[in-house]
């Protein structure tokens, strides 16, 4: 229950926290943190234009988006407190959860029968076929390092002692910070300030939504972040116990937000035909992450 | 009661005759019922675990046959008699929009009569030699059913290429039976189980697996799946597609239960090439716009799961594991159950599109959910169920699947460890690919707008045809939101199948876990609800507007600037290029064509086993046998001559006390 809460205090300024940086790096004074925040609200207050193509399919599934990211957020524990859900195997139902709520946004802008949207929904559903292996073995080695399976018993197992675990926690946060972009659309595989249609992914397919719905979107891409940011979190509080431990959550929220921002700012987006490689090459550090659990376990003997 | 269904089987083929053409399909479906009952009534109490032995005498060649269902068998035999039930329904109401003769149609439904009675009898004999006849009449009337619209050559061909290789499976089932009969004089199936004791275990297994894993559809066995199913009308599609290729399954799982040793070795095996095989499939999906034929290829997506399963439990059963030969087998069987269900479902409602739009290219559909509303929620069901995603039935299976695959990681081998760590990575991209085909699918077939314009308006489908697929759907809810009950089956059938494993203690939290699984799929639900509510109040008072999609600033789009299936899945084909072999037919433009003419452009996928593989091998086979054609030279004055010559050779070598 706890994290649930976290991930929700941490969802209201994570988006604010990412545009401010990127304001301030480019030297303007920005909008406040709780921007975003108030553009959903407003967004919730608004009347909706639907396309004339479309069919119930594009009015249900921000809904169940939106859903599918609620469910995945009660799965995620905080260190010692379980998530809302825990049961063996749990990060199996976060990942297809998650895929369902994609199925959904994707079918949507098929809906539309714009030119644009099925370009972005194709673009997305490859994108997060290639960063699904890459998720799966990080867990499988994490579940092999920690002879558990479920995400609390898995975090609340993993002991940072020796170098090597140093050099894998850095790996594995890597990974998922990567993940979190991809899944989130950002920098570097989507820019979400671009303003050509033909190079979005992310943006190009909620191109029709407006109002309630575009709200619900947005609400989720928020929560996202937040969620992949409590499993990074998730990788290093351990045991520590909560005292230390929600005040690093935030810190480490913070620190994600603001490098998101930096790097959005100081880099360019990769060309579109990069990203692939890009993504696949996620998986090798999955199983450099994998290859280092061996090592710790000494399996090679 | 087996003569019973026999006497059934032979009225209702004689009355087929008679009846007028209307009637025949529901006195066939009559016949497919009345079957269906006897043979699920015998197969209920092997379920729970009770053993069903008969013996019927079969002349006085063959003798007394051996029938015995014990869990296995009446596993497969529920699930093939509900998909056959459902499919001669769904039948009816396909065949009634084509005018056919009654001469055809006569011929048609009773090979379906006979076409499910002889799976049913697959399931059930435990004789080698029976075994091949029922298997045999299996497969010619199956192929018999492919080609219904036999004034189509491709279909004719398709038929053919599925004949040739159902038979070089049939060769390699007869050679495995004679090498069990050369060794121990008996064609029964307890032979095989004594065979295997005393010898060598992997040769012998791999002989049946190539056989059986024909009908499955393994990978490089695979070519004819993706030929016959859309060759076949739909709801043979339908049940071949569901139940015809997991006879395959239930050979390889048949043979299993008899295997003595080497299961480690032969469960990589299976492993390694189903994650390969599963991969493949969805691959060959993803870019195909022949939507039957991207079910096809789905289907070996599936076997490709299944395969898994298996691996992981045979890798089990090498172990020692329990969790992992009941987490593995019982994953490998629930998704039998599963993709019979989904897999049915969706030909039937791909059926129903090609019944109103008469293609199977789905570039020249879309937008049919504003005509076809339910048989599009149809698909969509069963789309979402196939790609694996909660709250449906998919989900459950692959998840056992998952699980099967973490508790391998712990094993203490590096080899397993790595072979498990691979598998995961495989079966998540499995689940991402398909997640990417039906959504391409789903999206191009029923959204959007039409591509064409359609001959005439398609309407919904009648409840004939609409009445079973709501039916499959009851089921697949029933298999996602009770998983228990039919884990609880599962289990009973596993603890039969092997001597060793009799508890079921070692995963009673995997089954909780399991049915906590589908609460969790109903809370997800409920916050579907609720903020579906939340926004259904909210939109009251909101200003609500219809207008044109968003163009870019461009006014006046046409239905032609839609995203296409091919376009969908380009990037993928594009990265993937040297497995997804594309062949493009083009006009280039000439260097001095100041006005260039109206030209056409297409492209299509080539089956790269077939094409780097099979294809070389045929062409090389056709080559030297070229140079016997002057034996088979078309007279039948050298045919009775060949005879002769024969006769006359055993005569002489006989006298001579060559042969005995």
């Amino acid at each position: 229950m706890l994290s649930v809460i976290l991930i929700v205090i941490a969802a209201i300024f994570f988006t604010g926290i990412i545009i401010r940086t990127k304001s301030l790096a480019s030297g303007r004074k920005g909008p406040g943190i709780l921007q975003p925040i108030r553009d959903v609200i407003r967004l919730f207050r608004k009347g909706v234009v639907y396309s004339e193509t479309t069919s119930f399919v594009f009015q249900i599934a921000p809904t169940i988006y939106f859903s599918s990211v609620i469910m995945a957020m009660l799965v995620v524990p905080f260190g010692q407190s379980r998530g809302v859900l825990s049961f063996n195997g749990d990060f199996i139902f976060f990942a297809y959860v998650l895929a369902l709520g994609k199925f959904f946004s994707i079918i949507a802008a098929m809906d539309t029968g714009s030119s644009f949207e099925g370009m972005g929904a194709s673009r997305e559903a490859l994108y997060s076929m290639f960063a699904e292996p890459a998720f799966f073995i990080l867990m499988g080695s994490l579940a092999l390092l920690s002879g558990h399976t479920s995400f609390h018993e898995i975090f609340a197992a993993l002991h940072i002692g020796s170098q090597i675990s140093y050099a894998l926690a850095a790996l594995a946060t890597f990974v998922l910070l990567m993940i979190a972009m991809i899944e989130s659309s950002r920098m570097p595989i989507d820019d979400p300030k671009t303003h050509l249609e033909l190079t979005m992914i992310h943006e190009v397919m909620i191109l029709d939504n407006s109002g309630f719905d575009l709200g619900l979107i947005f609400t989720a891409g928020y929560l996202k972040f937040a969620i992949y940011g409590a499993l990074i979190v998730n990788l290093f509080i351990g045991v520590i116990p909560f005292q230390y431990a929600i005040p690093s959550f935030f810190a480490i929220q913070f620190l994600m937000a603001v490098s998101i921002g930096l790097i959005e700012s100081f880099m360019a987006r990769f060309r579109m035909s990069h990203n692939p490689q890009f993504i696949v090459a996620l998986t090798s550090v999955s199983l450099l992450i994998f290859f280092g659990v061996l090592l710790i376990l000494q399996k090679f003997m | 009661m087996v003569n019973v269904s026999w006497i059934v089987t032979l009225l209702a083929i004689f009355a087929l005759f008679f009846v007028p053409s209307n009637y025949k399909a529901y006195t066939a479906a009559f016949a497919v019922v009345i079957n269906s009952l006897i043979t699920s009534w015998l197969a209920f109490p092997a379920l729970s675990g009770q053993i069903v032995e008969l013996s019927i005498f079969a002349g006085t060649f063959l003798g007394d046959i051996a029938i015995r269902i014990d869990g296995l068998s009446a596993w497969f035999i529920v699930i093939i008699n509900f998909t056959s039930v459902t499919g001669v329904f769904y039948g009816i109401g396909y065949l009634k929009a084509y005018n056919n003769p009654p001469p055809k149609l006569t011929l048609h439904w009773s090979l379906f009569i006979l076409f499910h009675l002889s799976m049913v009898w697959v399931c059930m004999l435990q004789n080698g030699f029976a075994f091949l006849l029922a298997w045999e009449l299996m497969s010619l009337t199956s192929m018999l059913l492919v080609i219904f619209d036999h004034n189509n050559a491709q279909t004719l061909k398709a038929g053919i290429n599925y004949l040739v290789q159902m038979h070089i499976s049939v060769v390699f089932l007869t050679l495995g039976f004679i090498w069990v009969y050369s060794s121990t004089g008996s064609f029964s199936f307890d032979a095989i189980r004594i065979f295997f004791q005393s010898n060598n275990n992997t040769w012998l297994f791999l002989v049946f697996f190539v056989g059986f894993g024909l009908k499955a559809g393994f990978i490089p066995l695979h070519s004819w799946l993706p030929h016959a199913h859309p060759a076949a009308p739909s709801h043979i599609s339908g049940v071949m597609s569901g139940v015809i290729v997991k006879l395959g399954i239930y050979g390889i799982f048949r043979i299993i239960t008899f295997l003595n040793s080497d299961f480690i070795l032969l469960g990589e095996i299976i492993l390694s090439l189903s994650v390969l095989t599963g991969i493949y499939g969805i691959l060959n999906a993803s870019v195909h716009r022949d939507f039957k034929r991207m079910l096809a290829y789905c289907t070996i997506e599936n076997i490709g799961i299944i395969g898994i399963g298996i691996g992981i439990g045979m890798i089990g059963i090498g172990n020692g594991s329990a969790i992992m030969y009941f987490l593995g087998f019982g994953g490998a069987l629930l998704h039998v159950l599963n993709h019979s269900l989904f897999k049915s479902l969706l030909f039937y409602s791909a059926g129903s599109v090609f019944q109103q739009c008469h293609t199977r290219n789905m570039e020249h559909l879309g937008g049919l959910i504003k005509f076809m509303p339910k048989t599009a929620s149809v698909f969509l069901i069963g789309a979402v169920a196939i790609g694996g995603l909660p709250p449906f039935n998919g989900f459950v299976s692959e998840f056992i699947i998952y699980i099967g695959l973490i508790e391998g990681i712990h094993s203490n081998n590096l080899s397993q460890i790595l072979l498990f760590v691979l598998s995961l990575a495989g079966l998540s991209v499995i689940g991402g690919l398909s997640v990417l085909t039906f959504t391409k699918t789903f999206g191009v077939i029923f959204l959007g707008q039409p591509r064409t314009e359609p001959e005439h308006k398609p309407h919904e489908v009648s409840k004939l045809m609409l009445v079973p697929q709501y039916v499959i759907i009851a089921v697949m809810l029933s298999v996602a939101f009770i998983p228990q009950f039919y884990m609880q089956i599962i289990g009973n059938v596993l603890m039969e199948m092997n001597p060793v494993f009799t508890d079921m203690s070692s995963i009673v939290g995997y089954v909780n876990t399991i049915s906590n699984i589908s609460l969790y799929s109903l809370l997800l639900i409920g916050i579907v609800a609720a903020i579906w509510l939340l926004r259904a109040f909210v939109m009251k008072h909101r200003m609500q507007r219809i207008d044109a999609t968003w163009g870019c600033g461009y006014v006046a789009p046409t239905s032609r600037i839609q995203y296409t299936g091919k376009s969908f899945s380009k990037p993928l084909g594009k990265i993937l290029n040297f497995l997804l072999i594309e062949n493009k037919h083009f006009d280039e433009l000439k260097p001095g064509e100041i006005f260039p003419e109206k030209r056409n452009y297409f492209s299509h996928y080539h089956d790269f086993f077939e094409r780097k593989l099979i294809d070389p091998i045929i062409t090389r086979l056709n080559y030297s046998a070229n140079y016997f054609s002057f034996i088979q030279n078309g007279r039948i004055q050298s045919y009775v001559l060949y005879g002769i010559v024969f006769i006359l050779a055993m005569f002489i070598l006989t006298v001579f006390n060559v042969v005995s």
